[in-house]
C-alpha cells in the first residue's frame, strides 16, 4: 500500500473533518469539508483508501495546493 | 502486352511506396499493439474511398530516396461516415515521420485543399521533430518556413490525434487544431527528451515532458484521453459528427433517441436545495441532453468549468457550465481559458451555446490574481461578446457578480432562470461582512438579520421583473425550454451561419 498526500484545490477554512484516521473511504468520499466562496467544498479521497493522518484542524485556513491529509491506498 | 515494362515498374513502385518503413519497425509496432499509418487510415476512412496524394513523394535528398516512401506521411482525401475529409497520417516507420520539405508540402496540400473546398481535416500525428540534416543550415531552416502552416483561419474543422511521440511540427499541427485526442503512452512536446537533456541539461521521462496527464490535466492542450489507436479514431469519428463540413454550413442533425425526454423528469433530485451544498453539474447536463450524446471536452482540465458537445432534440450544441463539485463552482483563471477557447470553437462552426450557471463568482484570492485572473476574465468576455452563434443562458441556483455576465447572463440571445435562481453583485453573506463588518461567528443574530436584508430582491422573479430574465422556469422544463429557444434564435436570415469573428483567435492559451 502506497501512502500519499491529499491537497486542497482551493483556499478556504476547514469547516468539518469527516473521516478520522483509520477510516476506510471509497473514491470520491469526503475526507473533510472546507468553507470557501460561501460553499461547503469537500476534499475527497482520490481513490479507494484508508485515512492515515489528518494534517489540519477544524477552523484552520488552508491554501490552494496545501496537503490536508495522508492516505494509504 | 503494350507498356509491359512500364506497368511492371508502376506495380513495383506502388508496392514499395505502400510498404512504408522497414519490416522490423513495422513488426515492432504491431508487437506493441499499435496500428501503422495505413492501418490507421483504413480504420478511419470508409472502405474504398481513400484518394491518396503523394504516394510517390520522397525525401529531397537523393541518398535518402530509398528509405523515405511517401516521405513519412500518408496524405489524401477520403470519406468518414460518407463525409469527404482531408487526412494526414504520420508514418513513424519512415524516418520518424520527421518534418522535412516534401513531408511538409504534402500536409500543406491537404490542409489548403480542404480549407478552400470545405472539407474537415484529420491529423493522425506522430513526429520525431525536424529531420536532420534536411533542416540544418540556413537553407534548411529557411525552407521550413516556406509552406504556411502556422496561421489557421477556422474555415473547416480540424481534429487531431496524438498517437505516438509527437514533437516539433507534429506537436504544432495538433495545437493548431480544433480538438485533440491523445492515446495514453503518446507524448506531445516542442522538443524530445533527448534534445531537452542536451539543450538544458534536464533529464526526464517523456511522459513528464508531454504525456497524457500533463496535457489533459496540466496544460489543457488535449481534449480527451483514450487507451488505444482504435479508440483515438473512434473518438475523432464521434467528435466530427457534431461539426459541419465547413464554417458556412450548419451542423448535422441526428435522430432523437427513444426515451430522450425521460431523464429530465428527475432533475430536481440532482441539485441540493441548500445553496451551499455541492453537486455534479455533469449529471444535470446528462439529464438535459439526448441520451448518449454528451462528448466532454477538456474534462480533466480546469474542472470548475464543464465544456462539452451534446445534442438537444437532435441538434448539436456546445454546453458551458460551472460545476459546484469543484472549487464550489467558482471560476478560476484556467477555467476562463477553457471556456474562451470553447466559445471560439462553437462560434467558428455554428454550434449554438447553452450556458448553465451555478457559481458563487470568480475565484478571488492571491493565487488567482497572480495567475492573471483579471486578464483571463476579459479574454473570456471578449470571446463571448464577439461570438454570433445563438446563445441561451440559464441560471440554476445562483450566479453572482461579473461571473453572472461571463456565464452569458444578459449577454445571450435569451436569459432565463430556474425558480431557484439567486442573482446579485455578490453573495449576500459576503456583502454583510464587507458593508457592515459583521461576521457570523461574532454576532450570529445580527448577521442573519443583515443577511436577510441584503438578500432582498435577488430572486429569479426579481430578475424577471425587470425583464433581464425572459423566463423563470421549472427545472423539469429545462430541456424543452432550451429546444424552443434554439428554434426561436435560429439565425434564419443567414441560414444558421454566424459571422465568425473569432475565426482567427489564437489557437492556444
Amino acid at each position: 500500500m502506497k501512502q500519499s498526500k491529499v491537497a486542497s484545490e482551493i483556499t478556504g477554512k476547514v469547516w468539518k473533518i469527516v473521516a478520522a484516521p483509520g477510516t476506510q473511504l471509497a473514491e470520491d468520499e469526503p475526507i473533510l469539508i472546507l468553507e470557501s466562496m460561501k460553499m461547503e467544498i469537500p476534499v475527497s479521497a482520490p481513490l479507494d483508501c484508508k485515512v492515515v493522518e489528518i494534517l489540519v484542524a477544524e477552523g484552520d485556513t488552508v491554501s490552494e495546493g496545501q496537503a490536508v491529509a495522508v492516505i494509504e491506498g | 502486352m503494350a507498356f509491359e515494362k512500364e506497368l511492371e515498374a508502376f506495380q513495383r513502385r506502388t508496392e514499395a511506396a505502400r510498404a512504408m518503413g522497414s519490416k522490423k519497425r513495422l513488426a515492432e509496432r504491431q508487437d506493441a499493439g499499435l496500428l501503422n499509418a495505413r492501418q490507421r487510415v483504413d480504420v478511419l476512412i470508409d472502405a474504398g474511398t481513400f484518394e491518396e496524394a503523394g504516394l510517390f513523394a520522397r525525401s529531397i535528398r537523393p541518398e535518402a530516396a530509398g528509405i523515405s516512401p511517401t516521405d513519412g506521411v500518408v496524405s489524401g482525401f477520403g470519406r468518414i461516415d460518407g463525409r469527404l475529409c482531408g487526412v494526414n497520417a504520420a508514418d513513424f516507420t519512415v524516418l520518424g515521420s520527421s518534418s522535412a520539405e516534401v513531408h511538409g508540402k504534402k500536409q500543406a496540400f491537404v490542409r489548403n485543399a480542404a480549407a478552400q473546398n470545405g472539407h474537415p481535416v484529420i491529423n493522425l500525428m506522430e513526429c520525431a521533430g525536424g529531420r536532420i540534416p534536411d533542416i540544418m543550415g540556413a537553407a534548411g531552416i529557411g525552407r521550413a518556413g516556406e509552406h504556411s502552416r502556422y496561421t489557421r483561419t477556422r474555415t473547416t474543422p480540424t481534429l487531431s490525434a496524438v498517437m505516438g511521440l509527437t514533437y516539433g511540427g507534429g506537436a504544432f499541427a495538433c495545437i493548431n487544431s480544433d480538438l485533440v485526442v491523445m492515446r495514453k503512452g503518446a507524448v506531445l512536446a516542442v522538443s524530445s527528451q533527448m534534445a531537452t537533456s542536451v539543450a538544458i541539461g534536464e533529464e526526464m521521462d517523456p511522459q513528464d515532458l508531454g504525456g497524457w496527464r500533463h496535457h489533459s490535466e496540466g496544460t489543457g492542450f488535449v481534449d480527451a484521453v483514450v487507451d488505444t489507436d482504435e479508440d483515438c479514431i473512434a473518438w475523432i469519428r464521434k467528435a466530427l459528427s457534431y461539426f459541419p463540413d465547413h464554417a458556412n454550413a450548419t451542423t448535422p442533425v441526428a435522430p432523437i433517441p427513444p426515451d430522450a425526454e425521460d431523464a429530465v423528469a428527475g432533475i430536481l433530485d440532482l441539485v441540493p436545495e441548500h445553496r451551499g451544498k455541492t453537486y455534479d453539474m455533469r449529471k444535470v447536463i446528462a439529464a438535459i441532453a439526448d441520451p448518449g450524446s454528451v462528448l466532454p471536452v477538456k474534462d480533466r482540465f480546469a474542472k470548475v468549468a464543464v465544456t462539452c458537445l451534446a445534442r438537444i432534440r437532435g441538434r448539436a450544441v456546445g454546453v458551458i457550465a460551472t460545476n459546484p463539485m469543484f472549487k464550489g463552482g467558482a471560476l478560476d483563471p484556467d477555467s476562463c481559458d477553457k471556456i474562451a477557447s470553447f466559445i471560439v470553437l462553437c462560434d467558428s462552426f455554428n454550434l449554438p451555446i447553452v450556458f448553465l450557471a451555478d457559481t458563487p463568482g470568480f475565484l478571488v484570492g492571491l493565487e488567482s490574481e497572480k495567475r492573471r485572473l483579471a486578464g483571463k476574465i476579459m479574454n473570456f468576455m471578449a470571446a463571448l461578446e464577439l461570438s454570433t452563434v445563438p446563445k441561451v443562458a440559464l441560471i440554476l441556483r445562483k450566479s453572482f457578480g461579473q461571473a453572472y455576465l461571463n456565464m452569458g447572463g444578459g449577454k445571450s440571445d435569451t436569459t432565463a432562470s430556474w425558480f431557484t435562481g439567486e442573482i446579485s453583485f455578490m453573495d449576500p453573506a459576503v456583502a454583510v461582512n464587507i458593508v457592515y463588518a459583521v461576521k457570523r461567528e461574532d454576532d450570529p443574530e445580527r448577521f442573519e438579520e443583515l443577511a436577510k436584508e441584503v438578500a432582498k430582491e435577488t430572486s429569479a422573479y426579481d430578475l424577471a421583473a425587470s425583464f433581464m430574465a425572459h423566463a423563470v422556469i421549472d427545472p423539469r422544463e429545462t430541456r424543452s425550454y432550451i429546444a424552443r429557444q434554439l428554434d426561436i434564435f435560429s439565425r434564419g436570415l443567414t441560414n444558421g451561419v454566424g459571422a465568425h469573428r473569432l475565426a482567427d483567435w489564437p489557437p492556444a492559451f
